[in-house]
């Protein structure tokens, strides 16, 4: 069967999680929960390369894709060890409680 | 023969004597008192005769030359090339300026050789005569110089002379502690600074006038514009040349009033006797004070101008006439005052400030060659008088210490009981303590009676001629009538007062102890006495008269001696005999006016009765004592003893300029100029400035700038820091939502 699933639903899929991103690093307290947040508005955006990279047949979406990957994993292992650093002076990693730079 | 070019000698040697006495002389007399007087003061007497023989030399020279004035430049004083102004320093040799030259140096030699013998034992021996040479030098610049600056010149020259030399004994006071000699020499000065001040504006108006201060320039112009009736030109106005001569005459009479003594700055003469009487007798009786006299006989011109052109003062006068009247009054006030004074020296004094009247009435007549007749023979006769009462002065002093002496060999060694030392200060000049000195001082005697007889006019001697030359002037014209009586009357007082005197000091017995044991001076000081006195017997041969015109005529003519040598003729190359008419120069011969019969026997048979009158009527046996009012003393004439215009000046004149003094230090300096413009207008205004330069533009401009940029900054700051929250939400929040701006400015804005 013809495909029924158009690029309007990966976008609108796209948009739905890069929200559902945004949103948890705004509104969530917890340090990881922020860090899962930001994963997830990555992909959102790797989710649009991908498909537009399938719509329009090029492939240097698909390229750029792995990039992301990279620079979010390297990304993720810094913020892990800057948490587990804080949360060891801390005993939190409730954001609300790091405002050493407050003005 | 030409000696013109020996002329700046009559300059350089008293200046060499000035060096000497001045800068050798003190160690000199340190080391042989005797010997150093002797050498010091024939050395200021040599110099002052080499002057004089330089002056005959000169004489002589003018003679070979036809009279023809020689203007001999020594060098540029005054030279400024863009003004086209140039004033040389040169020396005018004419028959006015070698008569006169011959008057100083030869009187001033035989004065000079005088004090030696009255200045000895001085301890300011040398100091005396480089004054002396100094004043010689500066009495030769006045009357040899070729322009009216070097006249003056001279003449401020001779003012501080006589100023140095009247307080010579500076350090004299009375028994009040007033140190009247340093007072007098003060009171000299100051008079004549007044007179300066118009000497000085008449020069100022003169060089305006002409263009120059040269006598042959300024003459020579000055009758060229007359001749053709120019105006003179001021830039802002103009005036006519007969009213801006008469102005320049007037002030020219108001500085001979002070060198010269007349009216009304005469008061300062009689005070200058308190210098030592050589100086009476050189300066202020034959030379410096005849200055003034000087002064009006060279600007002959400018006088005859001024009395040709009709000018007149306030329309009252014109100023010749001006200067006559001032003469002829001063001579009778002078010889007034005469009679009241006891002091041997002011009767003399005032009787010069008579006779210089004489002269200056006379050059007011325009009768020039009488004037210099009489300035000349009277140097002769008063130089005699002034230092026969120095020997007078001289024995009285003498006998002074003869008795004091005297008293402590008598008394042993109690001089407690000295008769002498309780009594009150003796003053050796005071004619009342005189008396019978006929025999004491024979020599003194005979020359002053030649003196005074010369004084009186007594014929033949020489004060004889020239006296009644003026007088005939006067008789001769109509409207000299009040001067013709005015200066006879004055010369009653002359003969009168010269009486007094005489009987005074000679006659009668003695009425001092000092008087009795005076003594005759030495010969150092009799032997000039003695050639003033043969002098003073001649000099009227200078002027001899020539009783009718044809007389005169036919001895020039002839060129005989006399004709040639007689003052009138040798004076008429320095003042042209000519009469000006209102419409210009109409040059015509004057007659010489010789000495007239009537008028001659007149004054003289007046000036014998006046004599008698003294000596046989007034005086003839008082003062019997020295306490002894004068006989006069109750008459109206004793008025004039307090007449004198020097209590007007004391009292009158300056205090209120002491008061206008005043005025002007504190109101106008202090409180207008200081208080007000100082502080008010200038410090005030300036403070106002500097504050608001400080508090509102420095302070609230400049300062309010920088540190309102700090503040602004800090403030700014602040409030930004606020949104520095620390909480990573907001940041995120602030980056989501600026992306979301931007993209929103692309989507809706850029890429459309």
């Amino acid at each position: 069967m013809p495909s029924t699933v158009t690029i309007d639903w990966y976008v609108t899929l796209s948009v739905i999680l890069f929200t559902i991103g945004a949103l948890g690093v705004l509104l969530r307290r917890n340090a990881i929960i922020i860090f899962m947040s930001v994963e997830l508005m990555l992909n959102s955006a790797n989710l649009l390369f991908v498909a537009f990279a399938r719509h329009l047949a090029d492939l240097d979406g698909q390229v750029l894709v792995f990039f992301v990957i990279t620079v979010a994993a390297a990304e993720v292992a810094v913020g892990l060890a800057l948490i587990v650093a804080i949360f060891r002076t801390k005993r939190s990693i409730n954001i609300d409680e790091i405002n050493l730079m407050k003005g | 023969m030409n000696a013109f070019g020996l002329a700046p000698l009559i300059l350089i040697l008293p200046a060499i004597g000035i060096l000497f006495s001045g800068m050798a002389g003190r160690r000199i007399i340190a080391a042989d008192r005797h010997a150093g007087e002797r050498i010091v003061g024939w050395f200021a007497s040599l110099m002052a005769l080499g002057a004089l023989v330089v002056s005959v030399l000169l004489l002589f020279s003018l003679q070979s030359s036809h009279y023809h004035a020689e203007i001999v430049p020594l060098f540029t004083w005054i030279d400024i090339p863009a003004a086209n102004f140039t004033i040389p320093w040169a020396i005018q040799v004419d028959t006015l300026s070698v008569a006169m030259m011959l008057v100083v140096t030869g009187v001033g030699s035989l004065i000079h050789i005088y004090a030696i013998g009255y200045m000895h034992g001085d301890p300011n021996f040398s100091r005396f005569f480089a004054y002396f040479n100094l004043f010689i030098f500066f009495m030769l610049i006045l009357v040899s110089g070729s322009s009216y600056l070097m006249l003056f010149v001279g003449w401020e020259g001779v003012g501080l002379c006589s100023f140095l030399l009247i307080s010579f004994w500076f350090d004299r006071v009375d028994k009040d502690g007033v140190a009247m000699n340093a007072n007098a020499g003060r009171k000299a000065f100051v008079a004549n600074r007044v007179g300066d001040f118009a000497m000085l504006v008449a020069m100022v108006l003169t060089f305006w006038t002409f263009g120059s201060l040269e006598y042959d320039v300024v003459f020579g112009s000055a009758l060229e514009m007359f001749a053709s009736g120019q105006v003179v030109e001021f830039g802002l106005f103009s005036a006519s040349l007969g009213g801006v001569l008469t102005a320049v005459t007037a002030l020219f009479l108001m500085g001979a009033a002070g060198k010269s003594a007349q009216i009304p700055l005469y008061v300062w003469l009689p005070d200058a006797m308190a210098g030592p009487t050589p100086v009476s007798a050189l300066i202020h009786a034959a030379t410096m004070v005849t200055s003034g006299i000087y002064l009006i006989v060279r600007s002959n011109v400018f006088f005859e101008i001024a009395r040709a052109s009709g000018a007149q003062i306030f329309g009252l006068i014109s100023s010749p006439d001006l200067v006559a009247y001032t003469g002829a009054l001063t001579a009778l006030l002078a010889g007034l005052i005469a009679f009241t004074q006891f002091d041997v020296k002011k009767v003399l004094a005032y009787s010069t400030v008579s006779q210089l009247g004489f002269m200056v009435a006379a050059a007011g007549m325009g009768a020039y060659v009488a004037a210099m007749f009489h300035l000349i023979t009277h140097a002769l006769f008063k130089a005699l008088l002034f230092l026969s009462s120095g020997s007078v002065i001289h024995g009285m002093e003498h006998g002074h210490h003869h008795l004091h002496d005297h008293g402590h060999d008598a008394h042993g060694d109690s001089h407690a009981h000295d008769a002498h030392a309780a009594e009150a200060p003796f003053d050796p000049q005071d004619m009342r303590t005189m008396g019978g000195l006929r025999d004491k001082m024979r020599i003194t005697f005979w020359v002053y009676m030649i003196g005074t007889l010369a004084l009186a006019g007594i014929f033949p001697l020489a004060g004889f001629w020239s006296k009644d030359e003026i007088l005939a002037h006067a008789s001769k014209n109509a409207g000299f009538l009040p001067i013709y009586v005015m200066l006879s009357l004055a010369a009653i007082c002359t003969a009168f007062y010269m009486g007094r005197q005489i009987k005074m000091i000679f006659f009668g017995r003695p009425r001092h102890p000092a008087a009795e044991h005076a003594t005759e001076s030495a010969p150092l000081m009799t032997v000039p006495l003695m050639i003033l006195a043969g002098l003073a017997t001649l000099g009227g041969l200078l002027n001899l008269p020539f009783f009718s015109q044809g007389a005169y005529k036919a001895a020039r003519a002839a060129e005989s001696f006399g004709a040639n040598l007689a003052l009138e003729h040798w004076l008429e190359h320095s003042i042209p005999a000519f009469e000006l008419t209102r419409e210009g120069a109409l040059q015509m011969p004057i007659t010489p006016t010789w000495l007239q019969f009537d008028v001659a026997l007149i004054s003289t048979a007046l000036a014998l009765a006046a004599l008698a009158a003294a000596v046989y009527g007034v005086y003839r046996r008082k003062p019997e004592t020295a306490v002894e009012p004068d006989p006069l003393q109750r008459t109206p004439i004793w008025w004039f003893a307090i007449l004198p215009l020097d209590t007007l000046y004391m009292r009158g004149l300056i205090p209120l300029f002491n008061r206008f003094a005043a005025w002007l230090a504190d109101v106008i300096d202090w409180a207008f100029w200081h208080d007000f413009v100082h502080d008010n207008l200038i410090r005030d205004i300036f403070v106002g400035f500097a504050n608001f330069a400080s508090d509102l533009l420095d302070g609230r401009g400049v300062d309010g700038l920088v540190n309102g940029a700090g503040s602004f900054t800090r403030r700014l700051a602040g409030a930004i820091r606020l949104s520095q929250t620390g909480y990573v939400r907001n940041y995120a929040l602030s980056i989501f939502l600026g992306t979301v701006a931007l993209l929103a400015y692309f989507l809706l804005f850029a890429l459309r």
